[in-house]
C-alpha cells in the first residue's frame, strides 16, 4: 500500500513536471546555462484560507523549482480576503497576480472589467496544451466565472455544496428516527434528540446569507423577485417570514450555547468532538467529520439539504482562480493557474490530501474520489454531484452572483441573528431586512 | 534695541524653520486625508464607479440620507451607550484601584506594574483573550459558572449583555490608564490638608469628598476625556467579539462606517459617517474641556 502510494506520487510528480516542461516549449525553453523562464518573477497570489490553498502552499517549492518563479501566497480569512481583494481590484492595483474570484463577488468583479479574460491563454497552444482540457471543469461551475461577454475569467478550484450531516446519527437511531429528509422531519428529529447524551441538536455557519437561503427557498421564498433581471427584494413575503421563523427557532432552541456566533470552523470542531449532532453547511467542511482526529467518523451520516414545502434547494458556491486586469505578470500568473489546476495536481489533491471539493468531471467520476469521499459508508461524492445537478437544473443560485448581493447578504445575517437572539419577531426582522435591502439597493443605483 | 528686535526676529525665523518640516509632515498625513475625506463625503463615491469621486452635483445627499438611515441613527445611540459605559467603568475601576494602591511599599509597586499589562497589549490580543473568555465551549469563566451551578448564556450572543461584554473587555484593557493618572495625582497630594482634616475630626468619606477629590478632579476629567475620545475608536473588540451583533446590538458608528466602506464599497457614504463622527468627537472634547479642567485657573 505504502509503495503503491509512493509510486503514484512519483507518477503524479513526473506528470506535473512534464506539464510545466510542456508549457515552456516551444519557444519557451529554458535559456542555455539553465536559466528558467520565470526566473526573477515574483508572483503574488491571494485566496481565502481553505483546504486546497493549504495544499498548494505545501506544493509551491515544486512550482518554483520548475519555473524559477518565486510565489508569495497570502490566505487570509474569507471576509478579510474579500475586503482586501475588492479594494485592490476596484482601485486597479497590481498587488496581486492571481486572485480568488469569490462567488458572491464574481459578477461585480468580472463585469466591471477588473479581471483578465482567460480565453486567449486557453486557446493558444503555446501557452496551454490541449490535454489541460478546460472543458473537463464542470460547465455548471464555469458558468459563474463567465462574464456577460461570454469569456471565462476564472478557473474553478472549489465548489462548496450545501449538504447535511448528523455527527451522532446513533442518537437519531436510538430514538427510532432516520436521517431527516424534510424540514418537518428535521424539526421533529431535533426536538426528540436535542440534549440527549449532552449533545446539542443543530448548529450552522453564522453566515446566514449562505446557510439560511436553502431553507428560505425550500419554504417557497427567495431573496430577489427574479434575479438577475428583477432585483426587487422579497424578504417580507409570508413564505420568507415562515422560513426565518423556522430557521431561527432551530438555531435557538436546538443549538449549543452561543450558537449564533459559530463560524464554519467552529461548526466543524463542535461536530467532530460530538458536542453537536446535526448541521447543514458546505461539504468541504462536513467531509472533515471523517478526518483522523474526528471522534464521530464512525457515527456520522450524510444526506442532501432538507426538502421543504417548495422543494429542495441545495446551495452551490464556486470559487475560481483569476488574474487581475492590472497584473504585471499575466503570463506567469496563467502558468501558475495551469499548474495549480492541472489534471495531475487536482487528482493528486484528492488522492494524497483527501480534498473534498473537486471541480473537474474526471475527478468527480474517479474511483479515487469515490473512495476518499466515502465516510462511514456514505457516498459524499454522490450527494455533492446530485446537489450540483439540482442546482444546475433549478437555476435558483442566480440570486447570489448579482453585484449587490453582499449588501442583502448582510441584511439576512442580521435578520436571523435578531430573531434567534430574541430582539425581533420573524416578521419584524424580515420587514426590517426588506426595508434595509431596498435602501442599500437604491444607494447602489439599482432601479426597483 | 534694534539689535534685540533683530535677534527676536531671527529666533522666530529659526523656530519657524525648524517647525516647517514637522508641519508639512503633519499636513500630509492628517490634514490632506481629512480634507479628502470631507470632499469624498460630498460625492456618491463607490468603488464600482471611481468617476463618481468628482460628482458634486448633489453634495449634501449623503448627509440627507444619514438623517433617514435607521441603522446609522441606531449606531449613534449604541455609540453613546458604549462610550458612557466604558468611560464610567474605567473611571470607577481606575479610581478604586488607585485609592487601594496608593500605599508606599515595594509590594504594591510591583502590583501596580502587573495592573499595567493589559494597557500595553495589542488590541487584537486583548480581543482574542476576551473571545476565549466569552466563548462557552472553551471559556474558563463559563466552566466556573457551570461548576458553581450558575450556567450562563453566551454573553456576546445575547442582545442584553453583548454591549456590556464589549465594555467590560474595553475596561479591562484601559482601566490602567485612568488608574495611573489618578495614582500619580494622589501621590502628589500634600500631607498638611489631610492631617488638618483628621485633626478636625473628618471621617474617611469627608476627607475623600472635600480634600482628595478636589485634588484628583482635574485628573479624572482629563483621563475621562481621553477615554471618551478613544471610546469612539472601539473597533478591534467589536470586530472580533461580536461583528456588530447580535443583529445590530453592538454596531457602533465607526463600525457602521467600516461596513459601508469595506463591505459595500460606498466610500462617499462612509466618509459622511466619518465626518459626522469626527464632528461629534471634536464637539464633545471641546465641551468637556469647557466644563472643568481649565477651571482651576479661575479658582
Amino acid at each position: 500500500m505504502f509503495q503503491t502510494r509512493n509510486f503514484s506520487r512519483r507518477r503524479v510528480l513526473q506528470g506535473a513536471g512534464l506539464l510545466v516542461g510542456g508549457l515552456l516549449l516551444p519557444g519557451k525553453a529554458p535559456a542555455q546555462g539553465g536559466a528558467k523562464r520565470l526566473a526573477g518573477v515574483t508572483l503574488n497570489v491571494s485566496t481565502f484560507s481553505a483546504p486546497f490553498p493549504k495544499i498548494l502552499i505545501k506544493w509551491l517549492p515544486e512550482f518554483e523549482q520548475l519555473t524559477g518563479a518565486k510565489v508569495v501566497y497570502d490566505t487570509p480569512s474569507f471576509p478579510v480576503y474579500n475586503q482586501r481583494a475588492d479594494l485592490e481590484l476596484s482601485t486597479g492595483g497590481s498587488a496581486y497576480d492571481v486572485v480568488n474570484v469569490t462567488f458572491i463577488y464574481s459578477s461585480r468583479w468580472i463585469n466591471a472589467g477588473w479581471l483578465t479574460p482567460l480565453d486567449d491563454f486557453i486557446r493558444d497552444p503555446n501557452k496551454t496544451p490541449a490535454d489541460w482540457d478546460v472543458d473537463d471543469f464542470l460547465p455548471g461551475l464555469r458558468a459563474p466565472e463567465t462574464g456577460k461577454d461570454g469569456k471565462l475569467y476564472g478557473i474553478p478550484w472549489s465548489v462548496d455544496t450545501f449538504i447535511s450531516a448528523a455527527a451522532r446519527f446513533d442518537l437519531f437511531k436510538d430514538a427510532g428516527l432516520g436521517f431527516p429528509d424534510t424540514t418537518d422531519d428535521l424539526f421533529d428529529t431535533l426536538k426528540a434528540t436535542h440534549g440527549k447524551d449532552k449533545v446539542a441538536g443543530f448548529v450552522t455557519d453564522n453566515h446566514y446569507g449562505w446557510s439560511f437561503v436553502p431553507f428560505l427557498q425550500a419554504f417557497g421564498g427567495n431573496v430577489f423577485r427574479n434575479p438577475p433581471d428583477d432585483l426587487t427584494p422579497v424578504l417580507d413575503t409570508p413564505e420568507a417570514i415562515a422560513a426565518a421563523e423556522y430557521f431561527a427557532r432551530i438555531v435557538k432552541d436546538f443549538g449549543p450555547n452561543g450558537a449564533i456566533s459559530y463560524t464554519p470552523d467552529q461548526v466543524v470542531k463542535a461536530l467532530q468532538s460530538g458536542r453537536v449532532n446535526y448541521s447543514a453547511i458546505g461539504q468541504t467542511y462536513l467531509a472533515q467529520l471523517g478526518d483522523s482526529g474526528s471522534k464521530v467518523a464512525g457515527t456520522s451520516a450524510f444526506g442532501l439539504a432538507p426538502r421543504g414545502p417548495a422543494g429542495r434547494f441545495p446551495g452551490v458556491a464556486v470559487h475560481g482562480l483569476g488574474i487581475p486586469a492590472a497584473s504585471k505578470n499575466k503570463e506567469a500568473a496563467w502558468t501558475f493557474i495551469q499548474w495549480a489546476l492541472s489534471k495531475q495536481n487536482t487528482r493528486r489533491a484528492l488522492v494524497e490530501e483527501n480534498l473534498a471539493s473537486p471541480t473537474r468531471r474526471s475527478d468527480f467520476e474517479s474511483p479515487e474520489f469515490k473512495t476518499s469521499s466515502t465516510i462511514n459508508g456514505y457516498d459524499i461524492a454522490g450527494i455533492v454531484r446530485e446537489s450540483i445537478d439540482i442546482s444546475a437544473k433549478g437555476g435558483y443560485m442566480k440570486y447570489r452572483t448579482v453585484p449587490v448581493y453582499p449588501q442583502v447578504d448582510q441584511q439576512l445575517n442580521k435578520a436571523i441573528a435578531n430573531i434567534a437572539s430574541g430582539q425581533l419577531s420573524a416578521r419584524q426582522a424580515m420587514e426590517q431586512a426588506q426595508a434595509g435591502s431596498i435602501a442599500e439597493l437604491k444607494r447602489a443605483g439599482v432601479a426597483l | 534695541m534694534p539689535g534685540t528686535l533683530s535677534w527676536e526676529a531671527s529666533r522666530r525665523r529659526a523656530y519657524l524653520t525648524g517647525l516647517v518640516p514637522a508641519l508639512v509632515v503633519l499636513a500630509v498625513i492628517t490634514v490632506v486625508p481629512t480634507l479628502f475625506l470631507a470632499g469624498a463625503s460630498l460625492t456618491p463615491l463607490s468603488l464600482v464607479d471611481p468617476a463618481s469621486l468628482f460628482d458634486f452635483s448633489n453634495p449634501l445627499r449623503n448627509y440627507a440620507e444619514l438623517l433617514h438611515d435607521p441603522r446609522f441613527l441606531g449606531s449613534l445611540v449604541m455609540q453613546l451607550q458604549l462610550s458612557a459605559l466604558t468611560v464610567t467603568l474605567q473611571l470607577a475601576v481606575g479610581l478604586g484601584l488607585a485609592l487601594l494602591l496608593n500605599v508606599r511599599s515595594s509590594f504594591f509597586e510591583a502590583i501596580r506594574t502587573v495592573f499595567l499589562i493589559p494597557m500595553v497589549l495589542p488590541p487584537i490580543v486583548v480581543a482574542l483573550i476576551w473571545k476565549i473568555i466569552y466563548t462557552p465551549d472553551v471559556s474558563p469563566l463559563h466552566r466556573f459558572l457551570d461548576f458553581v451551578g450558575l450556567p450562563a448564556d453566551s454573553f456576546i450572543t445575547s442582545a442584553s449583555t453583548a454591549l456590556l461584554a464589549v465594555a467590560v473587555a474595553d475596561t479591562w484593557q484601559w482601566f490602567p490608564f485612568t488608574m495611573l493618572m489618578i495614582l500619580a495625582t494622589l501621590q502628589m497630594i500634600p500631607n498638611e490638608p489631610l492631617e488638618a482634616a483628621k485633626i478636625d475630626g473628618a471621617n474617611h468619606w469627608q476627607t475623600f469628598r472635600y480634600i482628595i477629590f478636589a485634588y484628583i478632579r482635574p485628573a479624572l476629567i482629563v483621563s475621562g476625556l481621553f477615554r471618551l475620545i478613544d471610546s469612539f475608536k472601539a473597533f478591534p473588540l467589536i470586530y472580533v467579539l461580536t461583528d456588530g451583533g447580535p443583529g445590530s446590538a453592538t454596531e457602533v458608528t465607526n463600525y457602521y462606517a467600516f461596513v459601508q466602506a469595506f463591505n459595500f464599497s460606498y466610500w462617499g457614504y462612509a466618509s459622511a459617517i466619518a465626518i459626522v463622527l469626527l464632528t461629534g468627537v471634536f464637539t464633545l472634547s471641546w465641551a468637556a474641556g469647557r466644563l472643568g479642567w481649565n477651571g482651576d485657573e479661575g479658582e
